[in-house]
């Protein structure tokens, strides 16, 4: 490291540091131009000058701009680091970056980043802080969690992240701990679209992999692999490729120009909540006019074709025709595209996300989309509707033989399940010990309580915890699950959950949330509810094991290293953890064994890449130096069912005769691991009767055990469309709402990214052109949106009261569909320090360091004239959660327009 | 000797008649990643833009267009007679750029480029723009948006070089420049470029809110 010539005095880093209660007495703004880091520390000076790329060093690791995930380069000069490009070994992302991969520069080097172990000192959410040692800090943790694990009650240590990329590793330390509650935020992103993924196919493959490279034909409904999609990254060039270099075509459906409507040779403004139509009439026309694949059906189908065609075809309930009626979309259309789909078989493929699956409907909606691919038997082929053999590289199904990489050491077992009889149960309220009586055996012992299991929501653990994540809150304001510790990780419900400003309610009461520890790199909405904050290291600064699936179909993993010590005192919370583990004791320890500091750090990834450091001539330091490594001999992952069953689960294995599965018994557990097809053992689907279970009774299971009214759509064991019932009943005067995000941002998380707030900080309300002219209104007209409560069976329905308003201005745009207004959903934010809440001008005293961008050139903010910061939206969207999985239904928000003066 | 890495460069600069881009719109996602790549290599300072990306509405299109556009470095570019103090140059393989000692701010550059592709830093008050990154094409890599660009939109190569690959695919799919009216010769060169959106780009490159035809809000150049 470069030694810094002319840092400020420690005494004045003290002062500086020491937040907003001591800040009075640290005086005047900083030097504009003179970033102030901490002694010893390379510093980002003015306008910087040229890289010297010749001597500058790279150094390879994985970008955390998003969910994606790339491998990139960063370039280091003189200790700072100055840029960040793709990393041409990187099979996945092909060597490329987007936007946001450049914003871990301007996140890491932030001048209002958390650097310091902060303390409350004032009321919770007054934001009065002082700065304390990590011994401090430490002590203060471990001492808690260490009373909570002897109280016989570890449940009560709740963990809720956002954005957790360790892989694995806070899962370790939870388990270790013993609390079940390490819960997420699937549910508002993507549980409505895997269930069907785990329903049919048993994986949801960390996403499907769509061969879009190689396909002909692409059906969206409202998936944006080009702004928002996990793995966007991957799939927007090779689309692109597709379709400019070898004619595939792409029809879109969604309710706004995304960018993938923008860039499709047909795109298709749907009435919202009607996706699921438009699939189940293709479906119609397929099986209509035989354009099906009988022997892929056959062979791989749970249920006859007979009965499919039966349910779609029969009773003419699905036709083009009454699609046209409920989308919009003319019925010879969706012939069309139909005919057009399965004729490009098995080179077309389905994709689909959150403008389908985000639906009261979304989960019925997204088995009818999966349908398609199984109908003309594109399913694993070459330009089809791909399955990775998960992750690239764990080998759990499909690819044998694959290098183990997993956190080395002992493994802490699973916490126990809240059985009658233990205390856990008894602390349930009566309702659900009720629904958790009327379980299944199976879902009785997966049961760990409210906030992992939620009982209402089976299916958003039957396959595996995908949780409810937004009504965690909820849960625990209503006495669900008893909290004494509550621990936020780069997680942001304050801000952008549903109905944001009731997670706001419920953090800010101690009687709810006794003690709140807020870990990440910045001071957040969701960290000015705590109690201790605790600063992360960003993705320049820190270690993580990197996985995803591969685009390319073979097994392919990579590396985060650092690239700079973490500024400050900023410490992954790799360290954190590790540190809590040995003070916390009484065998937590011995999970966690390896030296607390940077290097200790290196040394556990080191043992945890073992087997793929073998695969290179120089071993880890070769690893490091590639960053990025697959296994271009392993044939790709096309039709992975037909692989045969290994010679090793063949050994002891037995067939049944009715339904050809092939069972042994592994761990004294009798498993399946194949099925008989023509005489021959192949490995089929990972589900329980290893074919695609178009019909899964799971669904009638979930919705007897939480008692749906009998019939109730969402409990159909076969796929059926049904209505949004508020979309349904939409009056002429209401409008539907809908957000979104652009391309440049990432959700709640970087409005203080300078460059992607420079590109987008304003989020007018945008409709159609004849929406406008129908409620009298022009462009940069002043509207308020006032958002009604869902009618479906979910959280606080057909309620009179609103759920809220705010007011925007309209901005007209062509490619709306007339029904809806959009707006995207990650700005107006009150914290996350001056970039983004516009607020230019001198560095606060408590600032870390300076910027000319943020003293000088903010040119958006009020304070030059600009627009400002735009307006948060999230505390107007209901909760909503979709029956039995419990996804977000984030796009079925019935609004009301009024016109300001 | 461990292998070379791909990303390392040679340090030797590549041979060129004519440096230029091509943007292949047929291609582009509008994803920013030449803009910003731009900002992060450059530092340039907010406010300012080398590189910018448009969102473009047609009238009575559902679909919008993207149109990255930076310096078009053309041949009889306007910018170079302009300037009173002979900052604006041009290197022997074409490309305009500013001679940072010379330039004194005056800004005539700025009033003579039909593009805006020139801005003074708020700053040092000296002119702004493309130089179709000297500093790594000196030492063998691509300009920091080619390097960046996820689709293949943008693609960096010599225009008089009729066996360049990037030459060929301007050569094959009658790439042109923009506002060609101008006369102005750009080296920057479009693939499928709409007359539509040609016409509604008609003066800032930077979208502006008060402008109906594009949708970001984003700083118009002063």
């Amino acid at each position: 490291m470069t030694k810094n010539t002319n840092s400020l005095d420690r005494r004045d880093l003290l002062k500086l540091a020491m937040g907003a209660a001591a800040a009075v007495a640290a005086g005047a703004a900083l030097p504009v131009f003179t970033p102030v880091f901490a002694e010893d520390e390379p510093r980002k000076t003015a306008r910087l000058g040229k890289v010297d790329y010749t001597k500058a060093t790279a150094i390879p690791t994985i970008c955390f701009g998003c969910t994606t995930h790339c491998g990139v380069i960063g370039w280091v000069e003189n200790g700072v680091v100055r840029r960040i490009e793709g990393n041409p070994l990187d099979i996945n992302s092909r060597g490329k970056i987007c936007s946001k991969a450049n914003a871990m520069i301007s996140y890491t080097y932030y001048p209002d980043r958390l650097l310091y172990p902060m303390k409350r000192v004032g009321k919770r959410g007054e934001g009065k802080w002082k700065r304390i040692s990590w011994d401090a800090a430490n002590a203060e943790v471990a001492g808690r969690l260490k009373k909570i694990r002897a109280s016989g009650h570890p449940e009560r240590f709740v963990f809720h992240y956002g954005r957790d990329k360790t892989k694995g590793f806070t899962s370790h330390f939870c388990k270790a701990f013993g609390t079940p509650n390490r819960v997420n935020r699937r549910s508002i992103c993507s549980s409505n679209r895997r269930a069907p993924l785990m329903s049919f196919y048993g994986r949801d493959f960390e996403w499907e992999t769509q061969d879009v490279a190689n396909t002909k034909y692409i059906v969206n409904f409202g998936a944006n692999p080009m702004e928002a999609y996990q793995g966007g990254m991957f799939l927007m060039g090779r689309i692109q490729d597709a379709r400019v270099d070898h004619g595939a075509r792409m029809v879109t459906f969604e309710v706004r120009p995304s960018t993938p409507a923008n860039v499709s040779d047909e795109y298709y403004p749907i009435r919202p909540g009607t996706d699921g139509c438009v699939a189940y009439a293709m479906c119609y026309v397929i099986l209509k006019e035989g354009l099906y694949n009988p022997r892929f059906w056959k062979r791989w189908v749970n249920i006859p074709i007979e009965t499919m065609r039966k349910h779609i075809v029969d009773d003419e309930k699905y036709t083009p025709e009454w699609a046209e009626q409920k989308s919009g979309i003319p019925a010879n259309t969706i012939r069309r595209i139909a005919r057009e789909f399965a004729k490009a078989a098995p080179h077309c493929c389905t994709m689909s996300n959150r403008g389908s699956a985000k639906h009261y409907n979304g989960v019925q909606a997204d088995r009818g989309i999966r349908l398609l691919d199984v109908l003309v038997g594109n399913v694993g082929k070459p330009g089809g509707f791909c399955l990775s053999s998960l992750r690239g590289w764990s080998g759990k199904y499909g690819q044998d033989g694959l290098p183990k990489i997993s956190i080395p050491g002992p493994k802490p077992s699973s916490p126990k399940p809240f059985l009658e009889g233990t205390p856990q149960f008894a602390e349930l309220p009566e309702h659900v010990k009720t629904r958790v009586r009327r379980f299944p055996d199976a879902w009785k012992k997966k049961y760990t309580g409210e906030l992992n299991t939620p009982s209402e929501f089976p299916l958003a653990w039957h396959w595996y915890a995908m949780r409810v994540g937004q009504m965690i809150p909820r849960y625990i304001a209503e006495g669900r699950a008893k909290v004494d510790l509550y621990m936020s990780f780069t997680y942001g419900a304050a801000y952008g959950y549903p109905e944001a400003k009731q997670s706001r309610e419920v953090y800010k009461d101690e009687s709810l949330i006794p003690y709140h520890v807020c870990i990440d790199i910045n001071y957040s909405e969701q960290a000015k509810l705590a109690d201790l904050l605790l600063p992360d290291a960003t993705s320049l600064e820190r270690w993580d094991a990197h996985s995803q699936n591969c685009h390319e179909l073979i097994p392919y993993t990579g590396i985060r290293q650092p690239l700079m010590k973490p500024l400050g005192e900023a410490r992954p919370v790799q360290l954190m953890m590790r540190d809590w583990a040995h003070l916390i004791g009484g065998g937590m320890e011995k999970y966690f064994d390896f030296e607390s500091s940077m290097d200790g750090l290196e040394g556990l990834y080191e043992k945890w890449y073992a087997n793929i450091s073998a695969k290179h001539k120089g071993g880890w330091e070769e690893f490091k130096r590639r960053g990025i490594w697959h296994d271009e001999t392993r044939a790709k992952d096309y039709e992975l069912y037909e692989r045969p069953v290994t010679a090793k689960n063949l050994e002891g294995s037995r067939v049944d005769e009715k339904t050809g599965l092939i069972t042994k018994e592994i761990k004294g557990k009798r498993t399946t691991v194949g099925i008989m097809q023509d005489g021959k053992p192949v490995q089929g689907f990972p589900t329980p009767t290893r074919r695609i279970q178009v019909y899964d009774p799971v669904f009638e299971l979930a919705a007897e055990t939480v008692g749906l009214p009998k019939g109730d759509p969402n409990g159909l064991a076969l796929p059926t469309w049904f209505p949004v019932p508020e979309i349904d009943s939409i009056a002429d005067d209401e409008l539907v709402f809908t957000t979104f995000k652009w391309n440049v941002h990432t959700q709640g998380r970087s409005g203080h990214w300078k460059h992607q707030t420079e590109i987008v900080h304003a989020n007018p309300v945008y409709m159609h052109p004849s929406t406008g002219k129908r409620f009298g209104l022009k462009n940069g007209d002043r509207i308020e949106v006032t958002v009604k409560r869902p009618k479906g069976l979910t959280y606080r329905a057909n309620e009179k009261e609103p759920v809220g308003s705010f007011e925007q201005t309209v901005r007209f745009l062509e490619g709306v569909h007339p029904k809806v207004i959009c707006c995207s959903h990650h700005l107006g934010h009150w914290e996350h320090g001056r970039m983004a809440q516009a607020k230019a001008g001198p560095d606060t005293p408590d600032a870390v360091s300076s910027d000319r961008d943020m003293t000088d050139n903010v040119w958006w903010a009020t304070s030059q004239d600009g627009p400002g910061n735009g307006v948060h939206t999230n505390d107007v969207l209901p909760l909503n959660p979709a029956p039995l999985v419990g996804g977000q239904n984030w796009n079925d928000n019935v609004a009301t327009i009024k016109k300001l003066s | 000797m461990p292998e070379r890495l791909p990303w390392e460069p040679s340090g030797k600069p590549r041979a060129m008649k004519r440096a230029g881009i091509v943007i292949d719109l047929r291609r582009c996602i509008g994803c920013h990643a030449c803009s910003v790549s731009c900002k992060t290599e450059h530092d340039v300072a907010l406010g300012v833009f080398r590189t910018r990306v448009r969102y473009v509405e047609r009238p009575g299109k559902a679909q919008l267009s993207f149109l990255p556009m930076l310096c078009m470095h053309c041949q009889d570019a306007p910018c170079i007679p302009a300037c009173p103090t002979t900052a604006m140059s041009k290197g022997e393989d074409g490309r305009v750029y500013v001679n940072e000692s010379k330039c004194d701010g005056t800004t005539d550059c700025i009033a003579a480029c039909p593009y805006d592709a020139i801005q003074l830093d708020p700053q040092t008050g000296i002119a702004d723009k493309c130089d179709l990154c000297q500093h790594r094409t000196d030492v063998g890599m691509d300009p920091a948006c080619v390097a960046s660009c996820p689709s293949g939109t943008l693609r960096f190569g010599d225009l008089d070089d009729p066996d360049d690959p990037v030459s060929k695919l301007a050569q094959e799919h009658g790439a042109r420049g923009f506002r060609e009216d101008a006369k102005t010769r750009p080296t920057v060169q479009y693939i499928g470029l709409r007359p539509s959106v040609e016409a509604a780009v008609t003066g800032g490159i930077q979208l502006h809110p008060e402008e109906d035809e594009v949708i970001y809000v984003q700083k118009k150049s002063d």
